[in-house]
């Protein structure tokens, strides 16, 4: 774990460090901008605030790059974050990432690197996706495929599936998706996408405890899902409907190890509409809400309650107290404002600001899953700002 | 055996949507486009945008926090993760 401080450090420089090449790479275009972003998530256990910005370069010559850092900090106090106790804890997350991408008339190719840290996780992510427009500049089709490296380990116990010396296990995700997008009409457009991501590796939470000890779920995951959107305008309201649908299914590939079926079979629904709607020319509002339906995850679930509910007899090879493998439903209203900032013009100081987007939305998460204690509901509050430079 | 078979039926379901897809494209192809470029003029509203990228920025931080506290991933783009949030 030592070694890896100098080599995060020096990944992280050298990600500034191309960070600060691409931005300089190239005059301005009216497509470069800049955007800060705060995120505030909380629930009744646990609070997240995240700062962020994100710069993007457009260069004439078909070569663009973005760039994007952020902080997380998490304060918990509950299971449901991992711990087992009423330890509040704050844990603080890095990330940074660079995309570089190269566009043609019709096609672009976009490579992307993304690294996070915290105390005991690390992650490397590289994608690379395309696009391809035609028919007229009216379909698109897309595809990405990426690999993402991860690690964990903790200082207070030695997982079970580290190896000696080692106090760290790996998590390996290959992942892959296509996406068809086509404008249908002057006001309707849709898009059909499917992902997939290949997991292998540590899939548990080091710090969560069940009554058999530390949870143990099963090492590889193949996760699916298939996702259809589609957006419809109404020229006599003035008025944009989105309306999103994903289907999810997972499994385990293979047989799994001393276990007679598929462990994971999860499946879910999900449901999103947002409706936009200018209320003068320069505020927008957006209206949203999402619902999600998720099935009891896991045998290794069931086996789990039925051997706390009596004596326990045998102890099962899969186990764990995870709230979001029960039966889970979710739903999340929010609001969003959206202004366009050209009012602030003759103010002095404050006009320099005026090219820019200011976003602010509140959305509350309602939660239900099917052991207590779960989540508890959350309040969520985004804003930003987004600059042309 | 009832599990490789629902696979075997889910994979055939794939094929069979992968097989639509490729034939709305092709048939798509001999046709003229639906829309012509001086009539986009309500596909460029901001709710029309499939790739806005502040609402982008806004999803990848939905998808955080939704990949912490569901059990399903992916439709975004790219999977979740990066953290120890499992």
């Amino acid at each position: 774990m030592k070694t890896r401080v100098p080599r995060a450090r020096a990944l992280r420089r050298a990600l500034t460090a191309l960070g600060l090449l691409a931005i300089a790479a190239g005059p301005a275009r009216a497509e470069d901008t800049v955007t800060l972003r705060g995120a505030y998530y909380r629930e009744p256990s646990t609070r997240v605030i995240q700062p962020m910005v994100e710069v993007e370069r457009d260069s004439p010559t078909g070569w663009d790059a973005k760039a994007h850092f952020l902080v997380d900090t998490i304060t918990s106090a509950s299971v449901s974050a991992g711990t087992s106790a009423d330890n509040i804890f704050t844990e603080t997350r890095n990330e940074a990432g660079l995309a570089v991408r190269k566009r043609w008339s019709r096609a672009e190719l976009v490579g992307s690197y993304k690294y996070s840290a915290e105390s005991d996780y690390w992650s490397h992510t590289m994608t690379l996706s395309g696009a391809l427009r035609f028919w007229g500049d009216t379909a698109r089709v897309a595809a990405a495929f990426g690999l993402s490296l991860d690690t964990q380990g903790t200082r207070f116990r030695t997982p079970e599936c580290a190896k000696p010396p080692s106090h760290t296990c790996p998590l390996d995700t290959t992942f892959g998706g296509v996406s068809y997008t086509q404008i249908l009409s002057p006001v309707w457009l849709a898009q059909v996408s499917a992902e997939t991501a290949y997991l292998d590796g540590f899939q548990s939470n080091l710090y969560r405890l069940t009554a058999f000890g530390y949870e143990r779920v099963p090492d590889k995951r193949l996760r699916n899902a298939v996702a259809l959107r589609t957006a419809y305008y109404i020229p006599e309201l003035d008025l944009a409907l989105r309306l999103a649908y994903r289907y999810y299914f997972d499994l385990f590939p293979g047989q799994a190890v001393n276990y007679d079926g598929d462990p994971w079979r999860l499946q879910s629904h999900m449901v999103e509409l947002r409706a936009y709607r200018p209320l003068t020319h320069d505020l927008t509002v957006r209206l949203m809400f999402r619902r999600y339906w998720q099935n009891w995850a896991a045998n290794f679930w069931t086996t789990m309650i039925e051997s706390a509910a009596g004596p326990v007899t045998s102890v099962p090879y899969y186990y764990t107290s995870d709230p979001k493998l029960t039966h889970v439903q979710t739903s999340y209203p929010e609001i969003e404002l959206v202004w366009q900032a050209e009012a602030l013009r003759p103010v002095p100081v404050l006009g320099w600001l005026s090219a820019g987007t200011f976003t602010i939305s509140y959305g509350y998460y309602i939660q239900s899953q099917s052991i207590s204690p779960g989540f508890g509901n959350a309040h969520v509050l985004q804003a930003g700002y987004t600059m042309p430079y | 055996m009832s599990s490789t078979r629902a696979r075997t039926k889910r994979i055939a379901a794939l094929a069979w949507a992968a097989s639509g897809l490729l034939a709305l494209v092709g048939g798509c192809a001999h046709r003229p486009p639906p829309v012509q470029p001086w009539q986009r003029e309500h596909l460029a509203k901001r709710g029309m945008r499939l790739d806005m990228p502040d609402e982008l920025l806004e999803d990848r931080f939905r998808q955080h926090w939704y990949g912490a506290r569901e059990g399903s991933d992916l439709g975004y783009g790219e999977p979740g993760g990066g953290c120890g949030c499992n």
